[in-house]
């Protein structure tokens, strides 16, 4: 009996619909629930602060700015007399961000990171332009794993804010190899001065040993020039 | 046995305050009319919630839950908001059609309450045909998605009328025999008294339990009403994903708002009659008959809610294949068996 | 008395149409409610992907790539580590191979709960696309917590994987396979053998196994016409040899089929990712020599590498003049060519009929366009 079996693999599916009629939904109530973000998830891009000091944990080494495939990071540090970095303008765009994490992977000083926050919605894109101070204080409550080596100076000395600042910039500045060093070396470098190397071997370490090479921007204006390019290009393909 | 005596006390009361003839008659009317159309409005508009909360369920989600409790005025709210919307008449249209198709859609719906009792006494007018008529007003309902998909001039709004047109004109058929069996049971085509012969008995006495003619009729009408009430499995005429809306694709506002409240009475409307001819009516005990109609009623309306939320969609010729092929043949042998065994005095 | 005068009528269906499936537009020559002629018109999400990647370095292109077929953006991942690694001769660590078979089998398990949820929506019935995404849900979190984001990935890297799992990955993982096994019960008894859905699948849309190898159709719809092909199988990459499963192929290449055959290829995959987090071993996720994002330089050299993704091949086409940015980079979509088939398996069919073929080849629309 054909007609009889249909009939009855008809009820079989309203069994099924009917039996969820009971069950729980898997749902949440956004505003009130929210869910538990896992703690690699990629959201909103922040700077990190050092956690004792509380100042940024950024060198300006522009690797992040490099290695971002749609120019959604903006740095603008030029060098004072004293031939060092001031950071003048870091600005992220959060409408051009792919939220692919390479600038985190990039950075050596556990600068910049994606963190597992996603209500930064606006009314307006310009707002999503971020600025260094908000990149900051996003990223203040962001936990982090500090892979940078730590100065045992740093730590016995209280030393004040801005002269650890500057140290951390000299010490930046200081550790400049040439371009062609830049090429040979693909793995770490323990015999740099700088605190480049990964030192603490946690979860993130393997990611993190990708990047591994110093960086030096203003050594290679011509890099600067192939990135305003492909910015270029960029903005056409999205056109 | 009807609202009348609401209605004649209603024309007194106005006779002792002055007005004469014919506008207390027309008030009483008026006020009748009123509260009829007042209930099935709020029926429909508790039903578009209801539906939404069972979709939901079905699907584990919760459905609408920001207004009130349970988001239970959202249907309010969402009419409120229909009501704001600008009304979009693209300048193509057939002006006259384009306008009066919901309203028409509208209208239809609401025109079966003449004679479907909620309850004991609680019926504007128990008409000797009462069933017949029902099965003639209903079929408005076809002309104003003809003319919502004529006036619209669209191509996806008229082959959503067109298939609404045949698909209705076809169901009908089978529907309307399946209910002439259940009037060869009762003997009588008034709405009160089919109800009235299933009393007692505590349900033994249904219509459905009749063996086999009444479950047969029941599976009959009940797939013929699915159609009729346009819904899934049988909704081709708006299948949002091969015709995007069909027949409403270019209403917006309010008018859209008279289609969707017609879809949902009409959706009561067929659950009504399944009760009344197939579950013993307002009949039941303790409870006050009209509670009894109307739990009896959403328990049918579940039912169709169900297959909504389950079934996939048929094809539109394969629509017209089950009807004509299927169920044409079944509701005939149906109702002749049933005839027979009526004549014979057999007792079932 | 002369015949009724009738005319054939053009419909747009699309961009914008519910079940075009993103942006496709179709031109219908219809004759009442059947089609005559059916011309898909593509090009309306075209984003210049392959063109972007030529200004990026060879680790940029990977997160570009991920919009390329972002409902598996594991394949889109891979495909394209696999043909940096064949140019350059990369040895992928035991570890990575594991995990890479791992996330892609889930990524194909995920495409295809999505095609159960949206086919049997354009067939009209609503509830197995919650059901579908409910269980698709799983996967997602599996990867989100892996590698960070829940859609475009960049997780699998030239030379490996991003991140190693984390230590909670592979209990969750198993507990998901486990619940998709069970729920895959009631998909199909939802489904399977309802009638309505029988008669609306069975015998539409016939490819014939001649029509589907001359337009280039791979994958699902080649294998539910009966040409048992999976490049998985066929020409192996990765560890795909060391598993034990089977190609499950069908016969009648309808509607029908290509649903089946889906969820046939489920089971499969289950199978895979049940024998991969069996075997998976501890060691690197990255190769010795790491690979930098920004001064990573394959040696020149035109290489083409491809991979069985949910939708058939995915194939990436890598020219390399040994400087850091790929001198061309073309991608193949299965997507594109099942496309291109629509038409012929679209003979005097009705509309409804129409929209069932086109879920049924489960075509996504960014992989057509780029």
């Amino acid at each position: 009996m054909g007609v009889l079996k249909d009939f009855f693999n008809l009820l079989k599916g309203m069994t099924i619909t009917g039996k969820h009629l009971g069950r729980r939904a898997v749902t949440i109530q956004y505003p009130e629930q929210k869910m538990q973000m896992f703690e690699r998830s990629r959201g909103v891009v922040v700077l990190l602060s050092d956690k004792e000091t509380g100042d940024l944990n950024c060198t300006m080494c522009m690797l992040c700015m490099r290695a971002c495939p749609t120019a959604a990071i903006y740095i603008d540090a030029p060098r004072d007399e004293n031939k060092k970095r001031v950071l003048k303008e870091f600005k992220v765009d959060h409408a051009l961000c792919c939220y692919c994490g390479l600038c985190e992977e990039a950075c050596n000083f556990s600068a910049i990171k994606l963190a597992n926050k996603y209500e930064f919605s606006t009314w307006d894109i310009d707002d999503l332009v971020w600025d260094v101070n908000k990149l900051q204080d996003v990223g203040r409550d962001v936990p982090y794993v500090d892979t940078r080596k730590k100065k045992p100076a740093a730590k016995a000395a209280a030393k004040p804010a801005e002269k650890k600042a500057d140290d951390k910039k000299s010490a930046a500045d200081g550790a400049k190899p040439s371009a062609e060093e830049n090429k040979q070396s693909e793995g770490d470098k323990p015999s740099e001065p700088k605190a480049t190397d990964t030192a603490a071997a946690d979860k993130t370490a393997p990611a993190k040993d990708e990047k591994a090479v110093d960086s030096s921007p203003d050594e290679t204006p011509e890099s600067d020039e192939t990135r305003r390019s492909a910015d270029d290009d960029t903005k056409k393909g999205d056109a | 046995m009807e609202l009348y005596p609401v209605f004649m006390w209603l024309h007194d009361l106005l006779e002792s305050t002055g007005i004469g003839e014919p506008w207390s008659t027309i008030i009483s009317y008026g006020f009748l009319a009123v509260t009829v159309f007042g209930t099935l409005s709020i029926l429909a508009l508790f039903l578009v919630w209801w539906e939404r909360k069972i979709a939901g369920h079905i699907q584990q989600r919760f459905g609408p839950m920001r207004t009130g409790w349970h988001g239970w005025y959202q249907t309010i709210m969402d009419a409120v908001k229909l009501l704001q919307k600008e009304d979009i008449r693209i300048a193509t249209r057939d002006k006259a059609v384009f306008f009066w198709a919901p309203v028409v859609c509208f209208v239809a719906a609401y025109l079966a309450y003449v004679v479907i009792p909620f309850g004991e006494n609680l019926i504007v007018a128990d008409l000797n045909v009462g069933i017949l008529y029902i099965i003639a007003v209903t079929t408005f309902t076809v002309i104003s998605l003809l003319m919502a998909g004529w006036g619209s001039n669209n191509k996806y709004a008229l082959l959503g009328g067109m298939r609404s047109a045949a698909q209705v004109v076809s169901y009908e058929v089978p529907m309307a025999v399946s209910i002439l069996t259940v009037i060869v049971f009762a003997g009588s085509l008034s709405m009160v008294d089919i109800a009235n012969a299933q009393q007692g008995n505590i349900i033994f006495n249904w219509f459905i339990f009749k063996p086999p003619f009444g479950i047969i009729a029941f599976l009959t009408y009940i797939t013929a009403a699915t159609a009729e009430a346009n819904r899934t499995p049988f909704d081709i005429p708006e299948a949002e994903q091969e015709l995007v809306a069909g027949y409403n694709v270019e209403y917006s506002g309010m008018k859209f708002a008279m289609f969707f409240l017609a879809e949902f009475v009409n959706l009561f409307t067929v659950s009504a009659i399944a009760v009344t001819l197939f579950f013993g009516g307002w009949h039941g005990p303790l409870l006050p008959s009209w509670i009894w109609f109307l739990l009896k009623t959403f328990a049918v309306i579940l039912l169709l809610m169900l297959f909504r939320w389950t079934f996939p969609r048929l094809r539109v010729d394969q629509l017209m294949e089950f009807a004509w092929k299927f169920l044409v043949p079944l509701t005939f042998a149906n109702l002749i068996l049933a005839g027979w065994f009526k004549y014979a005095g057999w007792h079932w | 008395m002369s015949a009724l005068r009738t005319e054939e009528f053009t419909v747009n269906m699309g961009p914008h149409h519910p079940s075009t499936h993103g942006v496709c537009r179709l031109i219908l020559t219809m004759d009442g409610e059947k089609v005559v002629k059916v011309e898909p018109v593509i090009g309306y999400l075209h984003r210049a992907l392959e063109k972007i990647c030529e200004n990026r370095t060879y680790v940029q292109c990977i997160p570009i790539l991920d919009r390329f077929e972002y409902v598996t953006a594991m394949s889109c991942n891979y495909v394209f580590a696999l043909a940096v690694e064949k140019l350059a001769e990369i040895e992928v660590p035991e570890r990575a191979e594991y995990i890479r078979v791992i996330m892609l089998e889930l990524n194909r398990i995920a495409s295809h709960l999505l095609f159960y949820g949206v086919t049997a929506m354009d067939i009209g019935a609503l509830t197995p696309f919650l059901y579908g995404l409910r269980e698709r849900e799983l996967i997602i979190d599996l990867f989100e917590m892996t590698c960070g984001q829940r859609l475009t990935y960049n997780y699998i890297r030239i030379g490996g994987v991003a991140r190693d799992l984390p230590p909670e990955f592979v209990p969750k993982c198993r507990e998901a396979v486990k619940i998709i096994t069970d729920k895959l019960v009631d998909y199909e008894g939802l489904l399977n053998e309802n009638p309505i859905w029988k008669v609306r699948n069975q015998g539409i849309g016939y490819l014939s196994p001649e029509d589907a190898i001359a337009y280039g159709v791979s994958g699902p719809v080649l294998r539910a016409s009966g040409v048992e092909y999976d490049i998985r199988k066929n020409d192996p990459y990765s560890i795909y040899d060391r598993f034990d499963f089977n190609i499950p192929t069908h016969q009648n290449g309808d509607c029908y089929d290509r649903y089946l055959q889906r969820l046939a290829e489920i089971k499969e995959s289950l199978k895979i990712i049940t024998q991969a987090l069996d075997g998976l071993p501890e060691g690197e996720i990255q190769p010795k020599k790491k690979i930098n994002a920004i001064t990573y330089k394959p040696p020149a050299g035109e290489v083409y590498a491809r991979v069985e993704n949910s939708r058939g091949e995915l194939g990436v086409y890598l020219i390399s003049d040994g400087s850091t940015k790929p001198v061309r980079v073309k991608t193949r979509g299965g997507s594109y060519n099942q496309l291109q088939a629509l038409p012929i398996m679209v003979n005097d069919c009705l509309i409804a009929d129409l929209v069932a073929i086109f879920a049924s080849l489960d075509v996504i629309m960014p992989e057509v366009d780029r």
